[in-house]
């Protein structure tokens, strides 16, 4: 098992999963930019990307969660808990912020999207980084609790 | 001995065991190598098939 705690087959799904959202991240990058080419903006610039990523890492999630390949075999049921509340708690959290913030954006036009991207996307990652210290602090904590 | 605890001896998930039994994942040789310790049994006692390889 390595450090991410996942058992042999887990690591194999979770691999399999990785290459092919990769894949269908690319494939869909690359007919965006084919569709601009041709003059047809589905949606302006930089909310056509933010899209696509957030798509494809949602169904990276979810297919890893239907695969059982998020959390691995621990040996106590707390770092499940833990990891399961802080992702929840950070999923909420970027829910409420992201909302805060698009409420006085205006969407339609490219100057308005282009105003409130940089922000999302700095939270946005803000709280996965937050997140996923956080975890691995309380992961460390937990199996020097455990030795 | 369940699923449930042979995962748990050896440190997979009890889907892992599950998935091997049913010949839907192949597992490392290092894998195979605890599942028998657990055991108790030898590698060919557990993975080998008369009928697949003669």
């Amino acid at each position: 098992m390595d450090r991410s705690g996942l058992d042999e087959m887990q690591q194999s799904k979770r691999n399999k999963i990785g290459n092919q959202c990769f894949l269908l991240l690319l494939y869909l990058l690359l007919i965006d930019g084919g569709l601009y080419g041709f003059g047809f903006r589905w949606v302006e610039y930089p909310a056509n990307i933010m899209i696509l990523l957030t798509l494809c890492s949602g169904i990276y999630v979810v297919r890893l969660i239907a695969a059982n390949a998020y959390v691995g075999p621990n040996k106590g049921k707390d770092r499940t808990a833990v990891r399961t509340i802080m992702t929840s708690a950070a999923a909420v959290l970027t829910g409420l912020v992201v909302v805060y913030l698009l409420k006085s954006v205006d969407l339609v036009s490219k100057a308005g999207i282009d105003e409130i991207a940089a922000p999302v996307l700095f939270i946005t990652a803000a709280v996965a980084i937050t997140v996923a210290v956080t975890v691995g602090v309380l992961n460390r904590i937990q199996t020097r609790r455990e030795d | 001995m369940s699923q449930k605890d042979l995962a748990d001896a050896v440190g997979v998930t009890r889907q892992t065991i599950n998935a091997i039994e049913n010949g839907d994942y192949n597992p490392t040789i290092r894998l195979c190598i605890k599942i028998c310790k657990v055991l108790g049994k030898t590698l060919n006692d557990i993975f080998w098939e008369e009928d697949t390889y003669g």
